[in-house]
């Protein structure tokens, strides 16, 4: 069975399309995944994947020039003429912003959570022995690079000996959660759950530093996951009033997931304050910054929703025909039978969701924040290193891209244990 | 299974034989789907291949028309090998109409411009001459009523018998059906095959892989086993069915009949 | 039970009712007790600010609701170009996804990874900061055989000024029309009759340049060629390009062909392999397989993701403000800056982007409808 034709888009403002364009990439990356033809000898495959008629050898080679030419532009760049100390000398501002250096310990405290958390996850999932040698390659690579920004950036012994000790501490982690396997699942799973909170305690409490003083790379990653997960609820209960009977709830999640989506994201942080003002009794008074991150959330809430709503549609009919056979009341039916099929199937989309929530992020510039882009930005345009654009904004983008990217990959490699994508 | 290197006097005057096939191998990744095959297919014959699935029936004839391109042996068509030369794969390819299992018509085409569509593009013909061919094939299959249904209109047996109409149309020397009943519901398989029997009559050189027992039994002139990808036994219907030489064969025989 | 699950849904209504009189009543105190209404009226006072670019006309004495205007229209272009030519590099890189050319293949992936996984925003400020800005100054522009001007000023194009006989050339096209049409009409006649190659675009569109040439030479003043001129103080004349209006066109051009390159891709991937496999067996060239069998089939499985990505270019151009061209955007925040007013102005914000969006749904969705695949009413 082909991949059935979606239906035409409705006369909405583009709804589950993101959820298309992901289909075809999984469907796309089934069909490549599937055997190919026996391997054959070098010389051969040349001959086949390059130089097989003359139309692709003039291909191959015109492609050649212009990757040789650009890989002389990028590399001569990058090592001879770029002037990187103002990476050096900006890293702090790039990681927290503004955020007061004394304080720092915060963040380093949560960055530290974070990555022995993963750790473990990463050892009590990981079903191999040892890892393959492409991921050895890949991870001893990324490793290298780290290492050299860090031994370049840091400005103290203690945070080169903090930021070096990032790896030790991940592979800690990653051999613990070996060690003790699928028992620990549990409290894992709670301590996930948890970890956003804890987090928000860590900065905020005990005195802590306010969402105004924010920055730098902290502030893109705090921002997309108080998005995520503040929207994931409500995006849920859009997705349910969407399907509902009642006809004034179903116009309202409409309306509500219509107008978020068709209005562009800064217009929506550049008016947060004026909106956001208009609808609060006037002696609530809240920061700025918190009217975005509240407006920022309805944004993706309504991002979610649709996904969600991808999701139940793909729940058979069938399911819903079974649990009313036996008995269960709506809600129950939803809970424990078509939300959890719905919403494994929309996990590649989720996450799809967060890395441009993520990319998203960097639209904060618009209201003042200084984010890791901004911090790029402000630093080349100083006296000391003016006409710095470059190193700065190639700096800035290849931490974006990193974490974008590997969360794409990983999200690829989640489909294929979770069997998504089956037709 | 007797090496049968038939590779001599191919193309020669006199040679009668459409296809001749030597000792073809194909694998995909680390399977291999064919060990070894070799036969030769006479014109006007009617060949019909058996065998349990994964025995690699379909994989050969698919190799046949380079739909999959062999890894090893030769195979002749119409006294041209089939090589990595464009142009023979095309000339082979004018020679050669194939019947689909899911019988692949295009759904965003009329059954006449489903039919009409390679004579017109590939052959030039004029829109005239390729109407006419089409209602021509259309009542040799039954159904000149449905030139301008779209195929999702049809019922599975009238969507086959324009797939054997369009592949008719390029005026074929030789026609593979590849398990053409398969996805078929049972009410509907005996409209296609008897449009495959008359095919068969009237002089039309084929191979037929199928599981349809009692056609091969009826229409065939030889009948082959394919196990394992390997041809383990090849003979007219008579022997095979009632004196079969091989315990595989036997084997097959006693579990589907 | 199922008086539990209706009083359910009415404690939830109630609930919300609640929340929006709510907001409502504070909305009316906040706006009264600032001493002012909704109104729109300030959109007729004068705007006082300068626009670098406009595609109407505007000058500082203009209305506010002008000003709003231009801001709107200038995204409204940037967005059309943008449409199409990132729809043309789309396919071009979805294309070169599916190439058997492993070279080909490899870069259209890095080019895919690496444009979509990095901010937009990044993407727009390396385009204007990184490329554009360094470019040459204007005292030392790089000419383009004395035709084209191009420094960090922007780039400067032979441009065209309508004649005095501009309009009857027009109508000398517009004649051309059903001239081509018959052509058209004559070479498919052909075409059936005898199967020889109608050449049919060719023709009809030889002969509309045929006539259109041949107007503009007999009557004389239909249009100039105007070529830009180089001074101290900058271009005159020509048609002249921003750098700031290439750096967002480009930006959102790259960035959204990525995306449009995986969903050709994927649909194309889509169209069943016993398709393609059927037009081989039939004798069909590459070529005519790909034309005549899978790219029909996969237009119409791309449509509605294609539309998405057209609407989130068009919402893109909000990114516009990092580099200063006045966008719907950035003369909004000029006009609260100035007038107030912010909510009025949001309001009209909210309604050209929804509006706009709205309009490209319709066309896309009427696009859809047509190449939709008939008979599945069986």
């Amino acid at each position: 069975m082909s991949g059935a034709a979606p239906k035409g888009p409705r006369l909405g403002l583009g709804l589950s399309e993101d959820v298309d364009l992901l289909r075809f990439e999984q469907q796309a990356r089934a069909i490549e995944a599937a055997p190919g033809p026996a391997p054959a000898t070098p010389r051969e495959w040349i001959r086949q994947n390059l130089f097989s008629g003359p139309v692709n050898s003039l291909l191959t080679l015109a492609s050649g020039v212009f990757v040789l030419f650009l890989a002389y532009q990028i590399l001569s760049f990058v090592f001879v003429s770029a002037q990187w100390e103002v990476v050096q000398v900006g890293m702090r501002g790039y990681m927290i912003g503004s955020f007061p250096v004394d304080e720092a310990w915060r963040v380093w405290a949560s960055a530290y959570l974070v990555i022995i958390l993963a750790g473990l996850s990463y050892g009590v999932s990981a079903r191999r022995l040892r890892p393959s040698a492409g991921q050895v390659a890949v991870g001893a690579a990324a490793a290298a690079v780290a290492g050299a920004v860090v031994f370049f950036t840091a400005q103290t012994p203690l945070v080169r000996g903090l930021a070096a000790g990032a790896t030790p501490a991940a592979i800690a982690g990653a051999l613990v959660g070996r060690l003790f396997g699928r028992k620990i699942l549990r409290p894992l799973i709670v301590a996930w759950v948890l970890v956003f909170p804890a987090i928000m305690i860590i900065v905020r409490g005990f005195v802590g530093v306010p969402p105004s003083e924010w920055g730098g790379f902290f502030f893109n990653i705090i921002a997309a996951t108080v998005g995520i997960v503040a929207s994931f609820p409500l995006g849920l209960l859009l997705a349910l009033g969407r399907r509902s009977e009642m006809p004034v709830i179903r116009i309202a999640s409409v309306g509500f997931i219509e107008l978020f989506r068709g209005v562009p994201l800064v217009a929506w942080l550049i008016f947060s304050k004026f909106v956001v003002d208009l609808l609060l009794p006037p002696q609530m008074v809240i920061p700025d910054i918190i009217k975005a991150f509240l407006v920022m959330t309805f944004f993706s809430a309504a991002y979610i929703g649709e996904i969600v709503r991808g999701g139940l549609q793909g729940v058979p009919a069938g399911q819903y025909e079974a649990a009313r056979a036996l008995g269960l009341s709506t809600t129950r039916m939803m809970a424990l039978i078509v939300l959890p099929q719905a919403l494994r199937s929309t996990i590649p989309a989720m996450i799809s969701h967060f890395i441009s929530l993520f990319k998203d992020t960097s639209l904060f510039v618009a209201i003042e924040v200084t984010d890791l882009l901004a911090a790029a930005r402000r630093s080349a345009s100083s006296l000391l290193y003016f006409g710095t654009d470059m190193e700065t904004l190639l700096f800035a983008g290849l931490i974006f891209w990193a974490v974008a990217f590997s969360m794409s990959r990983w999200s690829q490699r989640l489909e294929v244990r979770l069997g998504v994508g089956r037709r | 299974m007797a090496d049968r290197s038939a590779t001599a006097g191919i193309g020669e005057a006199g040679d009668d034989r459409q296809i001749v096939a030597n000792d073809v191998v194909k694998s995909f990744g680390h399977f291999q789907a064919l060990k070894g095959i070799s036969m030769a297919l006479n014109k006007a014959e009617t060949v019909v291949i058996v065998g349990p699935s994964g025995s690699g029936k379909s994989t050969f004839i698919r190799t046949i028309n380079r739909l999959e391109r062999h890894d090893a042996g030769r195979i002749f068509v119409g006294g041209i090998e089939l090589t990595d030369d464009i142009r023979n794969i095309a000339q082979i390819r004018s020679e050669i109409g194939m019947v689909f299992q899911s019988f692949n018509l295009f759904p965003h085409l009329t059954v006449q411009q489903n039919i009409a569509l390679a004579p017109r593009n590939v052959r030039r013909w004029p829109k005239k001459k390729a109407e006419e061919k089409v209602m021509q094939l259309l009542e040799r299959v039954g159904i000149p009523e449905q030139a301008n249904k779209y195929p999702a209109e049809l019922s599975g047996g009238q969507q086959q018998r324009v797939a054997i109409a369009r592949a008719l149309a390029m005026e074929p020397k030789i026609m593979l059906f590849d398990e053409p009943t398969s996805a078929l519901d049972p009410e509907m398989i005996k409209e296609v095959l008897d449009v495959i029997e008359e095919l068969a009559e009237s002089g039309m050189t084929m191979i037929v892989v199928t599981h349809e027992i009692g056609f091969a039994r009826h229409v065939a002139d030889r009948v082959i086993l394919f196990d394992d990808g390997l041809l383990i036994e090849e003979a007219p219907p008579n022997r095979f069915f009632e004196d079969p030489q091989h315990e595989r064969t036997k084997r097959f025989l006693s579990q589907i009949l | 039970m199922r008086v539990l699950r209706a009083a359910g849904q009415v404690v939830f209504v109630v609930v919300l009712v609640v929340i929006a009189r709510e907001m409502y009543l504070n909305a009316s105190f906040a706006l009264g007790s600032a001493g002012r209404e909704l109104s729109y009226t300030y959109l007729d006072s004068r705007a006082g600010f300068g626009i670098k670019e406009h595609v109407l006309g505007y000058s500082p004495n203009q209305p506010l609701f002008k000003a709003f205007l231009a801001g709107a229209t200038n995204a409204m272009l940037v967005a059309a170009i943008g449409i199409v030519m990132a729809t043309v590099l789309g396919v071009l890189i979805g294309i070169a996804r599916l190439s058997s050319n492993w070279m080909v293949k490899k870069i259209a992936l890095v080019y895919v990874e690496v444009f979509r996984n990095t901010p937009l925003l990044v993407q727009v400020i390396f385009w204007y900061v990184a490329v554009i800005l360094a470019i040459p100054r204007i005292e030392s522009s790089v000419s383009v055989f004395g035709l084209a001007f191009v420094s960090n000023r922007g780039a400067a194009l032979p441009g065209i000024r309508s004649g005095a006989d501009f309009g009857t050339w027009l109508l000398f096209v517009l004649a051309a029309l059903p001239v081509a049409a018959t052509v058209w009409r004559w070479r498919s006649r052909v075409h059936e009759r005898a199967g020889e190659p109608h050449y049919r675009w060719l023709l009809s569109l030889g002969v509309v340049a045929v006539l259109a040439g041949a107007g503009y030479v007999l009557l004389g003043d239909a249009f100039r060629v105007e070529l830009p001129e180089l001074s101290a103080h900058g271009y005159s004349g020509g048609l002249q390009i921003s750098p700031e209006f290439a750096a967002i066109l480009v930006a959102l051009v790259v960035y959204t062909a990525a995306f449009i390159g995986e969903i050709v891709r994927g649909s194309i991937m889509a169209v069943s392999k016993g398709q393609k496999e059927a037009a081989q067996a039939l004798g069909l060239s590459p070529g005519q397989q790909l034309r005549l069998v899978v790219l029909p089939q996969a237009m119409r499985v791309a449509i509605p993701p294609i539309n998405n990505q057209y609407l989130n270019l068009w919402k893109n151009t909000s990114l516009a403000f990092a580099v200063g061209f006045p966008d719907l955007i950035n003369i909004s925040t000029t006009m609260v800056n100035q007038a107030g007013h912010a909510l009025e102005t949001f309001s009209l914000v909210v309604g050209t982007y929804l509006g706009t969006s709205l309009l490209i749904s319709v066309a896309m969705n009427a696009l859809n409808r047509a190449v939709a695949l008939r008979g599945d009413t069986a």
